[in-house]
């Protein structure tokens, strides 16, 4: 109908998109990658090889991470403005703050996948990069750790970002950037066990392997319990809050949520381990339990993005 | 901060005619399909014969907490020196942070300029000149007052100390300085 006050488009509370769910996704993928990479390092004993883990997220790392910030960048209105971003800061913003953490995490997590894969880069006709690799070696201890508190922080961040806006009231809750950051570490083992089982060939009994699945149990259950605390947070606040809830039972997001995060995400990973030692540890089963996992996480950021935009106080 | 620039809309003179919603465009040169302001009639509320509506006007609060400055990474959307929240065009990337962020969803991507946009007061247009906002001006009931509410002998300032008023989504914690006069609707009071 035509409103004698004119056009209502501009007002859809639904600001961000699926582009940003992308991204959110791509940066808790990447941060939970490298968080789990370097988390086993630092708990394995044999630090000499680089474990196939570790390359796994040695490339997921930056990789994922630049093709967040490409989603990121396009997503601008102004998209080759995009410096105005890097030189001008509000430290009062959380994206100000992101940005500059993604500015020293980014360049970081490519010089540790240098380091880490400098014996694969002849390999891959990247030979001219080992000189840098080698130089880089020297700074590992030092990247690594800096490497792996910027990726708590970014992993964190990709939360902060959407709760700091008190207008929608499943946004605006403290208990996001601890979900956010615990599904990007399922996210991020999910990815290393694909990448180290297609691309650096690891057995699927692989002792690293089984160490990085016996996590996932846990870290989901974490999980859970966060969504179970963000819905019983949006009850007992009631009112426009508790309203929020028709989230869960109505509309395609309700969809979203019960198929693609309870079912995809957490159904198929949990029924996995009904399944005979032998089969669970094939190569196929693998892939197929992480593939659901790497699904799952993407549907909870479209979900959260979206349900959440939609209520607003 | 010594000015406090508020905008009083009172809701019982409001007759929903778009005067000022026309004016603004025309004043701020807003493109087609994105407004800065708009009065919504809501309604009709009660029983019949006894109908009224609602005027609802929708524009930027100018917050004097205001979340979109706070979450604006660049630094593109601030408080100027006399408290008006504006934007800053060349240093605004498009990220729609401002955009999500508003409570009172006020704000648009301008697609001329790419940047957001929305209501400044007419800071730097009439405000500027000495003149009130062009909305205030062509209000054909006199239902807007607009002045600088720190001022005690200003119109605004005796106007909300006479009458009751509210403002929008006072829980939110923004503090917004567009006050509106509820309509009153006969009945006897003491």
């Amino acid at each position: 109908m035509n409103n004698i006050w004119g056009d209502m488009a501009q007002y859809d509370p639904v600001t961000w998109n699926w582009v940003i769910a992308v991204y959110l996704f791509m940066a808790g993928l990447s941060a939970g990658s490298v968080l789990i990479g370097i988390g086993m390092r630092w708990y394995s004993k044999d630090k000499l090889t680089e474990s196939p883990i570790l390359k796994a997220a040695a490339i997921i790392g930056p990789v994922a991470i630049s093709l967040g910030l490409a989603c990121l960048v396009f997503d601008l209105t102004k998209p080759f403005h995009f410096w105005v971003i890097l030189v001008n800061y509000n430290f009062q913003s959380v994206m100000a703050l992101g940005v500059l953490a993604l500015l020293v995490y980014t360049p970081l997590g490519i010089a540790y996948g240098l380091i880490v894969l400098r014996d694969e880069l002849p390999k891959w006709g990247l030979g001219f990069l080992s000189p840098v690799a080698e130089m880089l070696t020297g700074w590992r201890k030092a990247i690594e750790v800096v490497l792996f508190v910027l990726a708590v922080g970014v992993g964190a961040y990709t939360g902060f970002l959407i709760s700091a806006m008190n207008a929608y009231p499943m946004l605006n809750t403290a208990v996001l950037p601890a979900l956010f950051l615990v599904s990007g570490l399922s996210a991020g083992a999910a990815a290393n066990s694909v990448v180290a089982l297609l691309m650096f060939k690891v057995d699927s009994h692989d002792k690293e392997l089984s160490r990085m699945h016996a996590l996932e149990l846990p870290v989901m259950a974490t999980e859970i319990m966060f969504l179970f605390m963000l819905f019983c947070a949006l009850y007992f606040k009631g009112g426009a809050a508790a309203v929020a809830l028709a989230s869960l039972t109505t509309g395609v997001w309700a969809g979203v949520f019960w198929i693609g995060v309870v079912g995809i995400g957490f159904g198929v990973p949990l029924l996995s381990m009904l399944m005979p030692a032998a089969t669970r540890h094939t190569k196929g089963a693998m892939l197929m339990v992480a593939c659901s996992g790497l699904t799952g996480v993407l549907a909870l950021r479209h979900f959260i993005l979206y349900a959440g935009q939609s209520y607003i106080y | 901060m010594n000015k406090r620039y508020v905008m009083v809309h009172d809701e019982n003179k409001c007759i929903g005619c778009q005067a000022c919603n026309v004016a603004c465009r025309s004043e701020n040169g807003t493109p087609e399909g994105v407004t800065r302001l708009q009065v919504r009639v809501e309604g009709p509320f009660g029983q019949a014969p006894n109908l009224h509506f609602k005027y609802h006007r929708v524009s930027c609060q100018q917050c004097e907490d205001a979340p979109c400055v706070k979450v604006c990474p660049t630094g593109a959307a601030y408080v100027g020196e006399d408290g008006i929240v504006t934007i800053k065009e060349d240093k605004c990337v498009g990220c729609m942070y401002c955009v999500a962020a508003c409570p009172y969803k006020v704000r648009f991507v301008n697609p001329e300029t790419k940047a957001t946009d929305k209501c400044n007061f007419c800071k730097d247009t009439r405000l500027a000149r000495g003149e009130l906002p062009a909305c205030v001006t062509v209000c054909p009931t006199d239902a807007l007052t607009f002045g600088d509410a720190n001022e005690p002998d200003s119109e605004v300032a005796k106007l909300l100390n006479t009458k009751p008023s509210y403002q929008d989504k006072i829980h939110l914690g923004t503090k917004p300085r567009i006050y509106r006069i509820p309509t009153k609707r006969g009945g006897i009071e003491s």
